[in-house]
């Protein structure tokens, strides 16, 4: 009984890694330019494509030591670019942030359909990125879990980095704190708005190809995605990087434990009951700011 | 230093400034006066870069600055300091001021400005680590004045210092602020209560609405009929 509440509590804590690595991406993005980002899910998938496209199309070599190494300055390229050429002409004008929403759904539209077009409509699947078990006593662990795990933190930990301690990321901080204020000591904050969704893209684009190798690559994951990830802000209290940490363990835990006793079909109405109770008690979520 | 001429700006479709003339000489401190909402923060922050449309010529180093980005304004020694004080509020005091010092130019001197600052404001030593949303009125004013000092601006746009604050504290930020000038940095100050600011001023102009209605000196100022009955109530 021990041994598999601990199995269950891994497994929780495993889920939590990755999904507050994507979840922090889309609260960063709505605590930094108050807009929500509808195609947040579709570039999850565009890791997982893009993966595929390295490993399997093109047959790189250095397997996903190459993958990571080229997504990052991949994702955060793309992203920087659609943010500059789409949102933020929006910017300019009145009621920003719901056009800003409608065409980030738009765009999901659009990648999503865009990914059939291109890879058609069927399941791919990528190499595991590493293969085999590690058994600790009793307890016996997948080791693409364990890979999953340490980037997913490491990525955590980079991203808090440059949060805090570098030029960049304050200048992040002081947009999200005080847009007005950031642009009077001289933050050039279009570029920072530029630089936060860039950021967002290559941290749900990892998250992407973390799980795509684990799971498949299929059009239809993005949506998925895009509500675990929103669930997750919301419930954390939407912007608040702290509150989408805590809220994704939570969540993870909460899904590991749920498909554990009561099965997987009850994972996703447990945690939508937890998030509508959550924001009917305390509409700002865990750690908002009224 | 600072020529502006014919400054036209608009708030939608509200003209807030008509035809706007003004002039600051290096080392001068310049009092803006006026009414609330007859255009006196519009017009600073026209001249920094963070108003929107706006039309005219602002001259600043015989460079036409009209339609800068504020960042680049920032870099050329242009600082705004706001008066509801725009401070970073989940930010540390100390932080703050860094973030003052982000242009390139305020970068090489961080270090130099960040000891001028605190030899100005002593009490914001004691205070490095406290969060800016949790001091008091007269202490978050300072630390919005310090911040914008960290900009290694060579002149400041000061949008009423005053607001808020008791009459003890408001002596000492105009107190402040004349040594701020005294140290080199050229003032153009925005008020709108006219005795205590006068002090200060090496030429005062009024504002109404969106006109310069009034340009002088301290003397001409206070001698002036109109001015008493709009400013003082005389």
């Amino acid at each position: 009984m021990l041994i598999e509440i601990i199995d269950v509590s891994i497994s929780g804590l495993l889920n939590g890694s990755v999904y507050a690595l994507m979840a922090i991406g889309l609260a960063l993005v709505y605590g930094v330019t108050k807009a929500f980002n509808f195609a947040y899910g579709s570039f999850y998938n565009m890791g997982g494509y893009f993966a595929w496209v390295l490993l399997i199309s093109l047959g790189m070599k250095g397997g996903y030591y190459t993958v990571f190494f080229t997504a990052v300055p991949f994702l955060f390229i793309v992203g920087f670019i659609l943010e500059k050429a789409l949102v933020s002409p929006l910017r300019k004008r009145a009621d920003w942030e719901m056009k800003v929403m409608m065409l980030t759904l738009g765009l999901g539209l659009f990648l999503d359909i865009g990914y059939i077009v291109v890879f058609g409509p069927r399941l791919k699947s990528l190499p595991e990125i590493v293969e085999g078990t590690t058994s600790i006593g009793e307890l016996v662990f997948l080791n693409q879990d364990i890979v999953i795990f340490i980037i997913s933190i490491t990525g955590l930990l980079c991203f808090a980095w440059i949060l805090n301690n570098t030029r960049v990321g304050m200048a992040v901080q002081a947009v999200a704190q005080n847009p007005a204020g950031a642009q009077i000591v001289g933050i050039p904050k279009d570029f920072i708005f530029a630089a936060t969704f860039a950021i967002s893209t290559v941290m749900v684009g990892l998250g992407g190809i973390l799980l795509c190798q684990k799971n498949f690559v299929i059009p239809q994951a993005s949506w998925p995605i895009m509500i675990k990830a929103w669930v997750i802000t919301a419930f954390g209290g939407m912007g608040s990087i702290r509150g989408s940490l805590y809220a994704a363990f939570i969540i993870g835990m909460l899904e590991a434990f749920v498909g554990y006793t009561l099965g997987l079909i009850y994972i996703d109405i447990a945690i939508l009951t937890l998030l509508l109770i959550t924001l009917a008690l305390r509409p700002q979520g865990l750690m908002g700011k009224e | 230093m600072l020529n502006v001429n014919n400054l036209n700006a608009f708030y939608g479709e509200f003209h807030v400034l008509k035809d706007v003339a003004l002039s600051v000489e290096e080392g001068q401190v310049v009092v803006m006066l006026g009414p609330n909402g007859h255009g006196k923060s519009t017009l600073l922050k026209a001249i920094c870069g963070l108003a929107g449309k706006v039309n005219g010529e602002v001259i600043y180093q015989g460079q036409n600055i009209k339609g800068m980005a504020a960042q680049k304004l920032v870099n050329m020694g242009i600082t705004y300091i706001a008066e509801n004080r725009e401070l970073f509020p989940y930010m540390s005091v100390m932080d703050n001021l860094k973030l003052g010092a982000y242009s390139k130019n305020a970068r090489a001197k961080e270090k130099e400005n960040l000891e001028k600052v605190f030899s100005l404001f002593p009490r914001l030593v004691d205070r490095k680590k406290q969060v800016a949303s949790t001091m008091s009125g007269g202490e978050a004013r300072m630390l919005a004045i310090a911040r914008g000092l960290m900009s290694n601006a060579d002149f400041l746009c000061i949008d009423e210092p005053s607001l808020g604050l008791q009459p003890s504290l408001r002596l000492e930020v105009f107190k402040t602020i004349k040594e701020i000038n005294r140290q080199g940095k050229t003032v153009l100050l925005v008020e709108q209560n006219i005795p205590q600011i006068t002090e200060l001023a090496d030429k005062i102009y009024v504002l109404e609405e969106g006109q310069i209605s009034f340009e002088g000196d301290k003397d001409e100022a206070l001698s002036n009929d109109h001015l008493k009955e709009i400013f003082l109530g005389l």
